[in-house]
């Protein structure tokens, strides 16, 4: 068993979706988290970053106005931001490759598809703390080395073209 | 082939550090734990899909008012999380035709509004008769019919 002490743990909850929000909180203090905190907006969680200090960012994809891949994108790389290297695990109910691609490109740590398990939750909280990935900078990305394995064996130059996030979804009218 | 050299650094890991933990396999008790904090909370899942189901419909007469209404994102969304959360609150023909809707609104120009309360009804009706059977026959058929008028509206 892992028997972390979940309870020295900040997370943040970022849905849109009140009993999203609820039931993953339910989860994670069914983990032992206490140090909560929750926000119904990218734009809100932009807001209570620096004071809520979060170790980890659980993120839905999909929201109203700022998307997650936006305030992913926004943390890593806004020099506002109070910590571009905290962990993010992106919650979405769509998996086409195309979203894992995104959501890898605005510098994700795990994805968790929807809907969430215990299971799932924790196995993804498990990822981020015993498996960090080393951080990658380029001229257009900064953020989790998108490879699985090998981190350290590329030397070369820069292959991968400009982060394709954008507010391309439908459900970011005001992107 | 861009030319600017990448920057590869580990930071130290300060969550481990943190958290502590072993690393055999997970913590079968905390697993526990949850699933029973998730099952105090089951009873509720029936008011909040009936929530849920509330704000699909609202968010179909906002995408009914007109293309500049701002109805189309929030009607993606609202059935972008049922089709995430029914499963969990036992409706799985929901998330199915939740999951049809989304792809009707996202890869249709202009998804036509009786393809939509065609999904919305169905929806409706679905939570209405409690139907939780993955098998029910009716609720199926209807599924793979929203599905299959999808599929060949995409096609056209």
């Amino acid at each position: 068993m892992s028997n972390y002490r979940f309870d020295r743990l900040r997370v943040l909850v970022v849905d849109d979706n009140q009993h999203m929000r609820k039931l993953v909180a339910t989860i994670l203090r069914g983990f032992g988290v206490v140090q909560l905190y929750e926000a119904a907006s990218a734009e809100q969680a932009w807001a209570m970053l620096r004071e809520s200090n979060p170790d980890v960012i659980l993120l839905d994809c999909i929201l109203e106005g700022m998307s997650g891949l936006e305030l992913a994108q926004k943390i890593r790389t806004s020099p506002a931001s109070p910590n571009p290297l905290v962990s993010i695990v992106m919650l979405t109910g769509d998996t086409h490759i195309d979203r894992v691609r995104q959501a890898r490109d605005a510098g994700i740590n795990e994805f968790l598809a929807k809907p969430v398990s215990v299971k799932g939750l924790l196995t993804r909280l498990s990822a981020v703390i015993e498996n960090p990935r080393p951080f990658v900078r380029t001229a257009e990305y900064f953020g989790p080395c998108r490879r699985r394995r090998n981190y350290n064996e590329y030397q070369g130059p820069e292959r991968r073209t400009k982060p394709a996030v954008s507010a391309g979804l439908v459900g970011s009218d005001a992107a | 082939m861009n030319k600017t050299p990448i920057e590869i650094f580990t930071p130290p890991n300060m969550l481990k550090a943190k958290l502590g933990g072993t690393v055999v396999g997970l913590d079968m008790a905390a697993i526990a734990r949850a699933e029973a904090a998730l099952e105090s909370i089951k009873s509720e899942f029936a008011d909040w899909i009936g929530t849920d189901v509330a704000r699909l419909i609202e968010c179909r007469d906002a995408f009914a008012a007109g293309p500049d209404s701002g109805g189309r994102g929030a009607l993606y969304r609202t059935s972008h999380d049922l089709k995430g959360q029914a499963l969990t609150y036992e409706f799985p023909l929901v998330a199915r035709i939740a999951k049809s809707l989304c792809r009707l609104l996202e890869e249709s120009e202009a998804a036509p509004l009786g393809l939509v309360d065609a999904h919305v009804d169905a929806v409706r009706v679905v939570v209405r008769d409690n139907v939780r059977d993955e098998s029910n026959p009716t609720a199926v058929a209807l599924a793979g019919e929203l599905e299959a008028r999808v599929t060949e509206l995409l096609a056209e």
